[in-house]
């Protein structure tokens, strides 16, 4: 198996050498940015598979990793993975709407920083125990507002809530697909499905996250 | 004559310091110490000079008013490090010395304008040869200044009930000089004093009054309006210095601990920890007034376990905590999170990181878990005699009216489920207090480990 090519971006110049040192040999570190200017001509230039973006960067717009992944829009096949050492819900939010594929923090221990760069890379979401804890609160955690239709953005069904309730206690997606007897992959497919409702909702509690950020 | 503090108690810059009118050691409005910090003289010189001067055509008393009226109130010291570059400035706020003792000359000096004026009374009955007419009108002037001016420094000491105050003294200040100028001017004309020709004055005066507050409004209401924007400024300026100075302490003193064991891993882990958890808190969250927030209530309890327990192995523990909602505490949560932390103290000291603790707070039930990765445990197998699981956290959540679940298995770990109904539905405290512990049945199956839903 090849390794996934990741660029790095992140303004502590100490933060990405412990990254890099930290990824294991599935993952190849092939450039690094330290601010919203760099860090869009770099993935434009190499267009990675995936970008480990930092929340918190200067330069640009002062949009920070929100704006980069704006700005590379048009790169196609790059999906962003966010990390920062913020846990937010203003600043996960913001990433997440305009297209980051996941939220970690910084805590994150090496070995899960490198298979949450591999689900990016084959096209799935990383959550978070936290982030999932974000989505239950902009959503509603109480069981009572339950989506009926796949197409219905500001709700949860009641599957996807209980994937969501697991991760935040803590639970992996194999932990999870254990307890609800169900595979990874549907676990995975419902995961995207929450991130894909996180980016279009109109729920309020969205979109006065993202009005915070002025992403609106 | 008891020579009071100079201010050259406190520690001298090397630079002249800013004139200004300290509070401490001052006799009448803190001029003289003001202006012997500024020079750099005994205070005793500068009283002495000012003293000396007010034969010569009274210079020492104008002296005086002129730098009473615009020398602004404040300790020299400290605004002369205030007068630094921001950049510069020290965050945390420098120690103050103790404020002396002060002579109420104030007081004083009004008791004295009494008996002086009585003083004069006496002398009048007493057949003396006193103008009485421009006397009178005199004194009023003098004590309506007087009482006008005076609001100026005590405005700028005193902030509550000040302003109620300060209106009253404007009053009585401006009735009375008017008053006394208008005998005075009645008196000088010669024409006596005829109440008709005093309103038709007064009412002159106030129609010119009038006209020019009318003309001055515009650049008054500017002024106060920039004094508001300028005094937001400066709250938001202390607020961040504040925050600052917060930080940086407390920074400050865990890295010179983090040096001073060095040699102790799991010490520094530990204090590194701490420190991470205040600074999020401080950065991320939104701080809440104590005892309105459960989650904060929550935090404070995973804190106090991560700072006091260790592992197995005597590592220290950090607990991943997620927490959906909240809710303001009362009797039947605060027994939830005293089982909370015994699930918690559990899983850190006998269960394997990572530890995760999960709180949901619905509408009529508050949910806790606590998850940690160890070897797990049977329940059966602790002794009903021991009060470890089963009374601290199991009876604890039961006896409020909650259930509580362990579910526990060598391949997956520890969970700790506890479920506690609020609001409505909760029974009341007593109630639930006086009900014996004993285990409802269908509770009691709840807890059998391994079986979970």
């Amino acid at each position: 198996m090849n390794a996934v090519d990741v660029v790095l971006v992140d303004d502590h110049h100490m933060f990405r050498a412990g990254v890099r040192a930290s990824l294991d040999d599935r993952v190849r570190v092939v450039g690094e940015a330290s601010t919203v200017d760099e860090a869009v001509r770099v993935v434009h230039e190499l267009a990675p598979p995936v970008v480990l973006l930092d929340v918190h960067l200067p330069g640009g717009d002062g949009g920070g990793g929100a704006e980069v992944v704006r700005r590379c829009v048009d790169v196609p096949g790059t999906r962003f993975l966010a990390l920062s050492v913020s846990d937010a819900a203003e600043d996960v939010v913001a990433v997440i709407r305009v297209g980051a594929r996941g939220y970690v923090t910084k805590a994150i221990d090496p070995a899960a920083l490198s298979d949450a760069v591999l689900r990016v890379a084959g096209g799935d979401a990383v959550f978070s125990p936290r982030l999932a804890g974000f989505v239950l609160d902009a959503f509603g955690a109480a069981a009572g507002d339950v989506a009926t239709g796949d197409d219905e953005l500001d709700r949860l069904s009641a599957r996807e809530r209980e994937v969501m309730r697991l991760i935040a206690r803590g639970y992996t997606y194999r932990e999870v697909a254990a307890e609800l007897f169900i595979s990874v992959k549907t676990v995975e497919t419902h995961v995207s499905a929450v991130l894909r409702k996180l980016q279009l909702s109109n729920r309020n509690e969205l979109t006065r996250w993202a009005a915070a950020r002025r992403l609106l | 004559m008891s020579t009071a503090p100079a201010p050259s108690a406190v520690p001298a810059a090397p630079a002249r310091l800013p004139l200004r009118r300290p509070d401490s050691g001052r006799w009448f409005a803190g001029v003289a110490v003001g202006l012997a910090a500024h020079l750099d003289l005994p205070v005793v010189v500068v009283r002495v000079a000012l003293v000396a001067l007010v034969p010569v055509a009274g210079i020492g008393l104008v002296l005086y008013v002129f730098w009473w009226l615009t020398v602004p109130v404040g300790d020299p010291a400290t605004d002369a490090a205030g007068s630094r570059p921001s950049a510069l400035q020290r965050l945390a706020r420098r120690q103050t010395l103790g404020e002396s003792r002060r002579v109420p000359f104030a007081d004083l000096a009004l008791g004295a304008l009494l008996v002086l004026a009585a003083g004069v009374l006496v002398a009048m009955r007493l057949g003396a040869e006193v103008d009485s007419t421009w006397v009178l009108p005199a004194l009023l002037v003098l004590v309506g200044l007087g009482l006008a001016w005076s609001q100026l420094d005590a405005v700028q000491r005193r902030q509550g009930d000040r302003r109620r105050i300060s209106v009253l003294r404007l009053i009585g200040g401006v009735l009375l000089a008017a008053a006394g100028v208008l005998l005075l001017v009645g008196e000088s004309v010669g024409r006596g004093v005829e109440p008709a020709l005093m309103v038709q004055a007064g009412i002159g005066a106030l129609a010119v009054l009038l006209g020019v507050g009318l003309v001055l409004a515009p650049w008054w209401v500017r002024l106060v309006r920039e004094l508001g924007d300028e005094r937001a400024a400066r709250a938001r300026e202390a607020e961040r210095a504040d925050i600052a100075a917060h930080l940086h302490d407390s920074v400050l003193q865990t890295l010179a601990l983090i040096r001073a064991r060095a040699d102790e891993p799991a010490e520094v882990a530990r204090m590194a920890r701490a420190q991470e958890r205040e600074l999020r808190e401080w950065l991320y969250d939104d701080r809440h007034e104590p005892g309105t927030s459960l989650a904060a209530a929550l935090r404070a309890v995973v804190a106090e376990v991560e700072d006091s327990r260790s592992g197995p192995t005597g590592e220290p523990v950090a607990v991943d905590v997620v927490v959906v909602g909240d809710r303001v505490p009362d009797a039947d949560t605060q027994a939830l999170l005293q089982a909370t932390r015994e699930a918690l103290v559990n899983a850190v000291v006998h269960g394997r990181p990572p530890v995760s603790l999960y709180l949901e707070v619905g509408p009529s039930v508050v949910e806790v878990f606590v998850r940690d990765r160890g070897d797990g445990f049977d329940l059966d197998a602790v002794g009903s005699d021991r009060f470890g699981v089963r009374e601290s956290i199991i009876g604890r959540v039961r006896r409020r009216g909650g259930t509580a679940r362990v579910t526990s298995s060598p391949q997956r770990g520890t969970e700790v489920h506890l479920c506690m109904p609020v609001g409505g539905t909760a029974p009341s405290a007593d109630a639930a207090g006086a009900r014996p512990a004993a285990p409802d049945p269908a509770a009691e199956r709840r807890t059998d480990p391994q079986e979970d839903a």
